[in-house]
């Protein structure tokens, strides 16, 4: 987002610059035309001035001698003023021809002087003064028609510097109308597109934002970028988090209504079916009874022995006893169990060289405070499970770890049986979720609530090559964090 | 004894050219100061009417800068115009011509104040008599039935010097000569010799000199025939009842010219190294000369024919 507004920026600082820039030069060339459009028109206005001069001084020619002569400063000034006007055209730069042109100008307004100036300040005889005057006239006439021609020549060169400067002019209107036009509509288009580039990703997260209030706690938001991306995100990870949280709020709420549900339905149970079996055995002791009949009530004893673990299971399950908290080797612990679960009848009634249990434990495990005998109801659990799983024999490996930085033991239990279907991998530790025929559903819904009794948590993955491996992570903790919980 | 010699000479000189001046003269017309402390100064037409005010334009700028006045000039067509004008009271000044300076003097009491003195350290100039070299004129024989272009006849150079000559020789020129005209600056005299629109031409060497280093053709086909004595250069001289302190203040700033930068560019531009101060008494050769010639200053026409 930093990188669009800075690249936004950029573009319309980029664009004002322009337009300023290519607005001051167009103005700076059409003013630069205008200028010298008005600097020939002058030197026009200079060359009319020049011949009005030579008229005038060829005037004060004809008026010499006559009562209507004018003084001799009058007709100076005259001619000083012509000089002037001829060195102003020096004044300007000229090509190489017209600088010559101007030259010879010049020089023909000093021999104007010069003979205007004998014709003034000579006292001869009538012929000669008459020849003096005809001859400065002469030179005045020449001087005339000499300014004319340039003049002529000039306009024609005038006229097309003025139809030229015109054009120019006009096509320097028209890129003005363009540029005013264009540079809006561009600075418009652009703050669309990046006004579309604020407002879309914002309304991607808006909308994610109310589908999660409808309760799609499975929304996500893909493909944004930038610090809008960080955003999406951060809300993915929020809405992953609202999830996992709305899971296990769902599954404490399960839970609690299945434990109550569970250990009143036990309890009124468990009493009835008690009076049933004490009754059920006194009449296996009936002597008359024949031994058909015994077999059935024996089985029916058996059944409801059967009965009474599962209430047993399911009171566990429901009200599982408060752990007692005591600084625990988890090593010992489960040296402990594997050696009593080598001895259960599940792997007894197996080949034991089938079977074989793998320790790989971290000989610097620290302790925990845990309750060993929950630790240990764990783990035979998992191990009875992992040896269910291998009816043809296989390898169990157990094994621990622990991670000083995040002060956690990591205990693994690891078969290489048939696994488990991905497909319910998510629900395998809910309650009465089984994948046996026999299986009451609640091991490890039981192994789970115990673990997370003592602040740890459970996972089940399978392995790349078979079997399943159990990943229990136990926090580190000495008494007095325990007492403060 | 020297500075007794020297005031006392200049005491005598003081009062003979005060007396002198007093013979003949006319009384010039009461002026008032020039108000707004405004002077205006005539030029004569030495050279080419435009080019004359060039040169001295740098000048008056210069004076009214350091003398606080508004110092304007005033180029007149003839010589006598000079005197003309300040018979009608125009002027307050002019830079004089040395004859013309005598002609004023004699009849207003004009006083000269200030002459420049040029590169060389001259201050004097004097009149030329030349001719072409291939005209075939070497004497005053030669010059029966030509044509002479004088300057003007208020001109030392340009009418005195050929006035003294045709004397000596006991020659009148009137009828001597085929035409004689009065070209009105001594540039077009020179050309007009040169360019064969006149036989025999008279003018002053500082103008024949100043030509002759832009034009080779008047040394090379011009040749002088007679010279007339140094006279001083032209020389600012200002009407008699301009106020003092006024004189005092142009003198001043003329004889300092030389000693600031700008003056010394002025100065360079005018054609001079510096001003220097002048009186009447520095004229004596001019008057030396009327009198050799027989002018009366008091009667003589200065218009020209």
């Amino acid at each position: 987002m930093k990188k669009k507004i800075i690249i936004g920026l950029s573009a319309f600082s980029l664009i004002f610059l322009l337009s300023s820039v290519y607005t001051i030069a167009t103005i700076e060339h059409a003013t630069t035309k205008m200028d010298n459009l008005i600097r020939l028109h002058q030197v026009e206005i200079l060359r009319e001035h020049l011949l009005i001069q030579i008229k005038r001084t060829q005037s004060d020619m004809y008026l010499k001698g006559t009562p209507y002569a004018r003084s001799i400063d009058t007709i100076v000034n005259h001619m000083r003023t012509m000089g002037d006007i001829v060195t102003m055209c020096f004044s300007c730069h000229h090509a190489e021809p017209v600088a010559r042109r101007l030259t010879d100008l010049k020089g023909k307004v000093e021999d104007y002087k010069i003979n205007l100036s004998r014709a003034l300040t000579m006292n001869a005889n009538a012929k000669r003064l008459r020849a003096e005057e005809d001859h400065a006239f002469q030179v005045g006439t020449e001087l005339i028609d000499e300014v004319e021609n340039i003049t002529q020549m000039a306009n024609v060169k005038l006229e097309q510097k003025t139809q030229a400067a015109s054009q120019e002019i006009t096509r320097t209107k028209i890129m003005l109308y363009i540029l005013v036009v264009a540079v809006p509509v561009a600075v418009i288009g652009l703050s669309i597109l990046f006004i579309r580039g604020f407002t879309t990703p914002a309304h991607e997260i808006l909308s994610a934002t109310r589908q999660l209030k409808k309760g799609d706690l499975s929304y996500r938001i893909e493909g944004l970028k930038d610090e809008f991306g960080e955003v999406a995100a951060s809300f993915n990870e929020m809405a992953e988090s609202i999830k996992d949280d709305y899971l296990k709020m769902q599954w404490a709420e399960q839970l609690v209504v299945l434990g109550e549900m569970a250990g009143g339905l036990a309890h009124e149970i468990k009493n009835p079916l008690a009076g049933i079996k004490a009754s059920m055995e006194v009449l296996t002791m009936d002597t008359t009874l024949t031994e058909e009949n015994r077999d059935v009530l024996l089985k029916g004893v058996e059944q409801i022995k059967r009965i009474e673990v599962l209430l047993k299971a399911l009171l566990n399950f429901a009200r599982p006893p408060k752990p007692h908290f005591m600084p625990a080797d988890v090593n010992s612990v489960l040296d402990v169990t594997i050696g009593l679960a080598l001895r259960h009848p599940q792997f007894a009634t197996k080949d034991s060289k089938t079977i074989s249990v793998v320790k790989d434990y971290d000989e610097r495990l620290p302790k925990t405070m845990a309750d060993p005998q929950q630790l240990q109801q764990v783990f035979m659990n998992l191990l009875l499970n992992a040896a269910d799983a291998m009816p043809d024999g296989g390898t169990i490996s157990v094994q621990t770890s622990h991670d000083d930085s995040v002060r956690s033991l990591h205990i693994q239990i690891i078969d290489t049986g048939s696994g488990v279907d991905e497909t319910v991998v998510d629900k395998i530790f809910q309650p009465f979720f089984t994948t046996k025929p026999q299986g009451t559903g609640l091991g490890l819904a039981i192994t789970k609530r115990l673990i997370e009794q003592h602040g740890g948590s459970i996972n089940v993955k399978n392995n790349h090559a078979k079997g399943v491996a159990f990943m229990i992570t136990l926090p580190i903790r000495d008494r007095e964090e325990v007492q403060t919980i | 004894m020297t500075k007794f010699a020297i005031v006392l000479y200049t005491c005598l000189i003081l009062i003979s050219g005060g007396f002198g001046c007093d013979t003949g003269k006319q009384a010039a017309p009461p002026r008032k100061a020039p108000e707004g402390q405004q002077l205006l100064i005539g030029l004569i037409p030495e050279q080419n009417l435009f080019r004359q005010m060039e040169r001295y334009e740098p000048l008056a700028r210069y004076l009214s800068q350091k003398t606080g006045m508004q110092i304007a000039l005033k180029i007149l067509p003839h010589y006598g115009n000079i005197i003309d004008n300040f018979v009608s009271g125009k002027i307050d000044g002019a830079f004089f011509g040395s004859f013309s300076y005598t002609l004023a003097h004699a009849k207003f009491g004009v006083q000269v104040i200030a002459r420049p003195e040029d590169r060389d350290g001259k201050s004097t100039y004097h009149g030329l008599i030349f001719v072409r070299k291939d005209s075939g004129i070497k004497f005053i024989q030669h010059m029966a039935g030509k044509r002479f272009a004088f300057v003007d006849r208020a001109t030392t150079a340009g009418y005195l010097l050929p006035l003294a000559y045709f004397k000596q020789h006991r020659v009148d020129y009137r009828s001597y000569l085929k035409e004689i005209y009065y070209t009105g600056t001594h540039e077009d005299a020179i050309y007009d010799v040169l360019n064969k629109k006149a036989d025999i031409g008279a003018a002053k060497n500082t103008v024949y000199e100043r030509l002759a280093e832009t034009d080779s053709r008047i040394k090379g086909e011009l040749v002088i025939l007679e010279r007339s004595p140094d006279v001083p250069e032209n020389g600012l001289a200002v009407r008699q009842d301009l106020d003092e302190a006024v004189k005092r203040k142009l003198t001043e700033v003329l004889l300092n010219m030389q000693n600031d930068a700008e003056g010394r560019s002025v100065l360079e531009t005018f054609g001079a190294r510096k001003f220097i101060a002048t009186s009447d008494a520095d004229y004596q050769p001019v008057y030396r000369y009327e009198r050799e010639i027989g002018l009366n200053l008091a009667t003589y026409d200065y218009r020209n024919e």
